[in-house]
């Protein structure tokens, strides 16, 4: 339980704010932090701390593309396909990387490394396109970028396997 | 009206009030800016972009602070370069507003086009279809033809529960938020929120129980389109097949204006039945809202279980007999009996029943006993004197307001008070709530106060003694009222215990107390209604709106019967001397006292006109069907005095027939008059014989005036599809402070509370409860809970019991088991026992009772 | 001279034989879009394709028709969709083929068919009820209700498409 871990950090977070209901984002980041997802038990969890109904929570969660209410993948790719993105062509590398990474649009890899998703916008429509790896954008992507960042990624996560 | 602004509409200049929305502006002119998301009860938020319109002010030039005019004469309008979101504009002086431009048109027709792309066009099944904003907005404002991708369609679930009452059809949504917002502000509970975002976005709710409000219903009518249906009346008619009749909710003493939507119905012999029930508008009563318990509880009225004959008892037997047979049998008794009868008064007899009733009952003696069920509250004088004046309305109350709520469980007992009351609170008014535990309303309270049952009245007079001591006396006020001075001296060193929450109420302008029975005694009830008059007398605090008294009786039209002569008093009085004959006239005592249960089996005859085999009825010796509210025309006098009529609203079932009409024939048996041929005659006799009631002719209760907001009727986008009210907005009796050369009494109260030893039992009320009306609503049984008793933590630690295990409790001689509630709310020393969860009487007042932990 | 034309005529006719025909033996074949007794249509796999939406009795200028709708559930379902017609009721003493009705129906659900003996010994006879204004289902195919997988048959309209 949240509470009991982080009996500490939760205070700090809660006496930044004039009441409980305004720290419900950063709960929300510190669930996320702990458990990898936003589960609904999490959820009901962070909206009883900050004396929230659960359903507001689950709003907050799911409005926000930095919540994530399923489980996901050691890598989190997120790809801009918002109009301005689409127009330079987003649309078409989201559907090439999904294809690619033999997935459907917002699943996970066999292996669970990677998952891909659509989301509203990120802010960097002159690069498209682009997409936040773990709230980290790389820019003005295309096929053969983002192979070889997915193959860096994978060797990566090899290597942490193996230590 | 306050000071208005004067605002240009298409060329066209207004003078309307400063300050209100451009959106009501344009209403209140006759002009219309169609909106989906905004609505006049809740605050703007501009999500759905159909208002937009062209916007402009007038120029003024700085140094002579006139309009600049161009050559033409015509003042210079500085137009916005965008259109703007009407509903999010506040009118100002000399603003501009073009809403019948080429420009405006189009971004309208964009929107519809926009708003059209995920909707699923099932209007031939939707239940909204023929009523729908969605679909009149288009057909007004939107595109001839579709370009729509039908290959692009969202698809979405349509069949979504929210809780077991309201249904989502998640396709028909167009994200224009009414119902969270709804919830959110005007209930605060906000158990409804959008997920995701853009085209996925959509309501959902985790909450539990889920959407389970007591409002829930209304989220229905103000959704514009058909997303949100009841769990009643899904696909129970198209809207232009039924028949509106307007009508008053029987359930609780706010007596909110409904309308029954009606239609001949196959599964009940062709014959017409009441499909759903809609809220009509009144603003000085419900506004636009009902809760669920009057959304629902209709059922009763085409209930298999309805008497139709009357019936007579012979040996175990009941026997049905014609009308005629059971007048003369019960004309028989009651000349006998003289003044052995006891005449017993339920809390939903009309007052034009009540009347034939009390003079049925002055033909048999003359003092006859009149006694009204349910029987522990009281205090019409205090009422009289003190009630609340005439022209209320709570939605007026806001900063400079107080509101007290005292010994009142307010959203269990009056739920459309308790949500103006919240809303009043959310606007700024100060709302103060006084009982021996937690409710609801504490939320939204500026004060709370929880003080030990039985002490109810010495913190009300405490409150008088504050005002004194703080010099919050209006003397100019209290020049008219005897006993004054007296009242003062007694006054003078009690004890303020809550001089905070007492200081709140004084400071304010208006005051307004709801005044309910709670953990009191009839005796001690009295003198609580006599504290609160004692209070608002002394500083003023009536005899103008939004000031006084406001009881909440337990029932639609108690406050009727006290008007029309029946007192509380006198049914408890019956307890000491129990009648031989007992005549009762649609109440259900047997259900809810025990003492009364056994003078009932002990008397030589007893008559009862009911609509249900309850209880009571079981002891009788003559049943007499009675009709419902559905089947005939009538007035309730709501808890703030409001005489309103209801209609016919569909035939009657078997051979039933109007109270009214049963004791008038009986009256004739025994040398009456002949029985008046309709209800308005019958009110025309009350008129004429009743002071109070001199201006309440149906065709005066009939009469309506335009209201604002303009809900309802034609422009259904605007507010929902509550109903324009048509049968009238009703009357207030103005109470005696209102007469300004009335003289007016006060005097001091018994502050005693009640002595029990250890722990003791108080009944509660609650909303959801198996009433005999109420009862007939299969669809809300699940809301109902089985009976059950509320113990304190310490008490439950003590006894050794934990929530939700079932015990005994020892009451009044009698043990029931009960499931124990150990949550927090009910305070040491004290059992909750809601009223009404089952047909055994558990206990009628406060009273000593101990919990017995039953074995393993 | 016109005596002579006259009883001409009449020969001409007498030889032509009878323009009548021996009703009800023999039945003379109506227009393809005669206007008849309505029938209530089936899809292919026995649902009904009435959806009990009511139009036609909005439309109807006699006030013929009676509807009743109810919602359907997978283990009794009697048309595609939320909603079907619980109850169906034509007053053919009352209707007068217009065919409104068969305008109306979103569905296509109910058609003016070819029948026109329609004689009553009863007034309460001349009200068709949804027994006897269905369909019978096609061969081989269960009748309503049905029992149906969840989720198989959600949407009451049969599903548009891109205009060509």
């Amino acid at each position: 339980m949240l509470a009991e871990k982080y009996a500490d950090r939760i205070e700090k977070i809660f006496s930044k704010y004039p009441d409980k209901r305004s720290g419900i984002m950063d709960l929300l980041y510190l669930a996320q932090e702990e458990y990898g997802w936003l589960s609904e038990d999490t959820l009901r969890e962070v909206a009883a701390l900050c004396d929230v109904d659960p359903t507001q929570a689950h709003s907050i969660a799911g409005f926000y593309t930095m919540f994530s209410e399923k489980p996901k993948g050691t890598y989190w790719l997120q790809v801009c396909t918002d109009l301005p993105c689409a127009l330079r062509g987003a649309d078409q590398f989201y559907q090439e990387l999904c294809a690619y990474l033999d997935v459907d649009d917002g699943g996970t890899t066999s292996d669970g490394l990677f998952t891909v998703e659509q989301v509203m916008c990120l802010a960097a429509c002159d690069k498209a396109p682009m997409l936040q790896c773990n709230f980290h954008y790389y820019e003005n992507l295309d096929m053969d970028i983002i192979k070889g960042l997915i193959e860096q990624w994978r060797a990566q996560a090899q290597q942490e396997a193996a230590e | 009206m306050a000071e208005t602004v004067t605002i240009t509409i298409d060329g066209q200049q207004f003078q309307v009030p400063k300050g209100i929305n451009l959106v009501d502006a344009a209403k209140m002119s006759g002009t219309d800016i169609p909106v989906f998301c905004y609505h006049p009860k809740m605050d703007p938020v501009g999500m759905c972009r159909m208002c937009l319109v062209e916007l402009g002010s007038v120029v003024t030039n700085r140094e002579t602070g006139e309009p600049d005019v161009d050559d033409n004469g015509d003042p210079v309008v500085r137009w916005f370069p965008k259109l703007q979101t009407a509903c999010t504009q506040t009118v100002s002086e000399g603003m501009v507003v073009r809403g019948a431009t080429q420009r405006v048109r189009d971004a309208r027709d964009d929107i519809l086009e926009f708003i059209l792309t995920s909707h699923p066009l099932d209007c031939p099944i939707c239940d909204k279809g023929g009523e729908c904003p969605l679909q009149n907005l288009t057909m007004a404002y939107g595109p001839g033809e579709s370009r729509f991708v039908f290959d692009d369609k969202i698809r979405l679930d349509k069949h979504v529960p929210l809780g077991d009452l309201i249904y989502l059809d998640r396709e028909r949504c167009i994200q224009c938020a009414r119902c969270t917002r709804f919830c959110d502000e005007v209930v605060g509970d906000d158990v409804l929120a959008f997920h995701e975002r853009g085209r996925r976005l959509q309501i959902v709710t985790i909450s539990d129980p889920p959407f389970d409000t007591k409002f829930s219903g209304n989220t229905t009518d103000i959704c514009p389109v058909g997303a949100l249906t009841t769990a009643d009346f899904r696909f129970g008619a198209r809207p232009w097949e039924l028949d509106e009749v307007p009508s008053i909710c029987p359930h609780c003493p706010v007596g909110c204006n409904i309308s029954a939507s009606t239609r001949l119905d196959r599964d009940f012999g062709g014959k017409k039945v009441i499909k759903r029930i809609m809220p009509r508008q009144n603003e000085h009563v419900n506004e636009i809202w009902i809760c669920d318990k009057g959304r629902f509880g209709h059922h009763h009225a085409r209930a298999e279980e309805r008497l139709t004959t009357p019936l007579l008892r012979r040996g175990d037997e009941w026997v049905a007999v014609d009308w005629d047979t059971a007048y003369s049998e019960i004309a028989g008794r009651l000349k006998k009996a003289g003044d052995n009868v006891a005449f017993l008064a339920g809390n939903n007899l009309s007052n034009e029943d009540l009347w034939e009733l009390r003079k049925l009952a002055h033909r048999t003696s003359n003092t006859p006993r009149l006694g009204v069920w349910p029987a522990f509250m009281t205090g019409a004088d205090a009422v009289a004197q003190a009630g609340v004046g005439t022209g209320t309305r709570l939605q007026d109350m806001g900063p400079d307001s107080a509101i007290l709520v005292i010994a009142s469980d307010f959203e269990e007992e009056a739920p459309v008070w308790w949500l103006q009351v919240k809303q009043a609170a959310d606007r700024g008014a100060k709302v103060v709530v006084a009982n021996g535990r937690p409710t609801k309303l504490d939320r939204y309270a500026t004060e709370v106060v929880h003080y030990e049952y039985g002490d109810a009245v010495a913190v009300l007079n405490s409150f008088a003694a504050r005002a004194r001591s703080k010099n919050k006396i209006d003397a100019d006020f209290t020049a008219r009222v005897d006993g004054a001075a007296e009242l003062e001296a007694e006054l003078k060193g009690t004890r303020v215990p809550f001089a905070d929450a007492a200081e709140t109420l004084l400071d304010a302008e208006d005051l307004v107390i709801f005044a309910g029975g709670e953990g009191l005694t009839l005796d001690q009830h009295r003198e609580l209604m006599q504290a609160a008059a004692n209070l608002l007398l002394l500083t003023g605090h009536a005899g103008k709106p939004n000031n006084g008294l406001v009881p909440v009786w337990p029932g639609a039209n108690l406050q009727g019967a006290f008007d029309l002569g029946f007192s509380a008093e006198t049914t408890a009085a019956l307890a000491d001397q129990p009648p031989t004959v007992w005549f009762i006239g649609s109440a259900d005592p047997a259900a809810e006292d025990a003492a009364l249960v056994q003078s009932l089996a002990n008397a030589e005859f007893v008559v009862v006109s009911t609509q249900f085999m309850t209880p009571t009825a079981a002891h009788a010796n003559v049943i007499l069907p009675a009709q419902s509210f559905a089947e005939r025309e009538g007035t309730f006098t709501n808890g703030m005095r409001r005489v309103q009529r209801f209609y016919t609203a569909q035939g009657p079932v078997g051979d039933t027939l109007p109270e009214w009409r049963i004791y008038a024939n009986i009256g004739a048996r025994l040398g009456g008059d002949k029985p008046r041929i309709s209800a308005a005659l019958v009110m025309r006799d009350i008129t004429q014989n009743v002071p109070r009631y001199a201006a309440m002719a149906y065709p005066a209760l009939a009469a309506v005036e335009k209201q604002f907001p303009d809900v309802g009727g034609d422009d259904l986008y605007y507010g929902g599809t509550a109903y324009t009210n048509t049968g009238g907005l009703g009357i207030q009796w103005p109470a005696n402070a209102e007469d300004e050369s009335a003289r007016l009494q006060v005097r001091p109260v018994q502050l005693d509370g009640y002595q029990i030893e250890g722990l003791f039992a108080v009944p509660v009320r609650v909303l959801y409860d198996r009433s005999t009306l109420f009862e007939q609503s299969e669809m809300m049984h699940t809301h109902v809970p089985e009976p059950f008793a509320e113990i304190n933590n310490q008490d439950a630690a003590h006894i050794g019991i934990v929530d939700g295990e079932v015990i005994r409790l020892n009451v009044n001689g009698a043990q029931h088991l009960l499931t124990a509630r150990v949550n927090g709310q009910a305070p040491a020393g004290v059992v909750l026992v809601p009223q009404l969860l089952s047909k055994t009487p558990i206990v009628i007042g406060p009273a000593a009772c101990a919990i017995e932990k039953i074995g393993e | 001279m016109n005596l002579i034309r006259g009883f001409a005529t009449t020969i001409k006719h007498v030889l032509e034989g009878p323009v009548t025909i021996q009703y009800p033996e023999q039945e003379r074949p109506v227009r393809e879009r005669f206007k008849g007794r309505h029938a209530l249509k089936r899809y292919d796999n026995g649902l009904e394709k009435c959806i009990g939406c009511s139009l036609c009795a909005a439309a109807c200028p006699a006030d013929a028709i009676w509807v009743e709708a109810a919602e359907n559930t997978d283990e009794e379902r009697f048309s595609p969709g939320e909603r079907y017609a619980k109850t169906y009721e034509i007053n053919m003493l009352r209707c007068i083929f217009c065919g409104y009705c068969e305008d109306a129906c979103p569905t296509e659900a109910i058609v003016l068919e070819h029948e026109y003996r329609l004689s009553f010994n009863d007034r309460r006879d001349a009200i068709y009820t949804k027994d006897r204004l269905i369909d019978p289902p096609p061969h081989g195919v269960p009748a309503t209700p049905q029992v149906t997988e969840p989720g198989q048959f959600d949407r009451s309209i049969p599903d548009m498409e891109n205009p060509k």
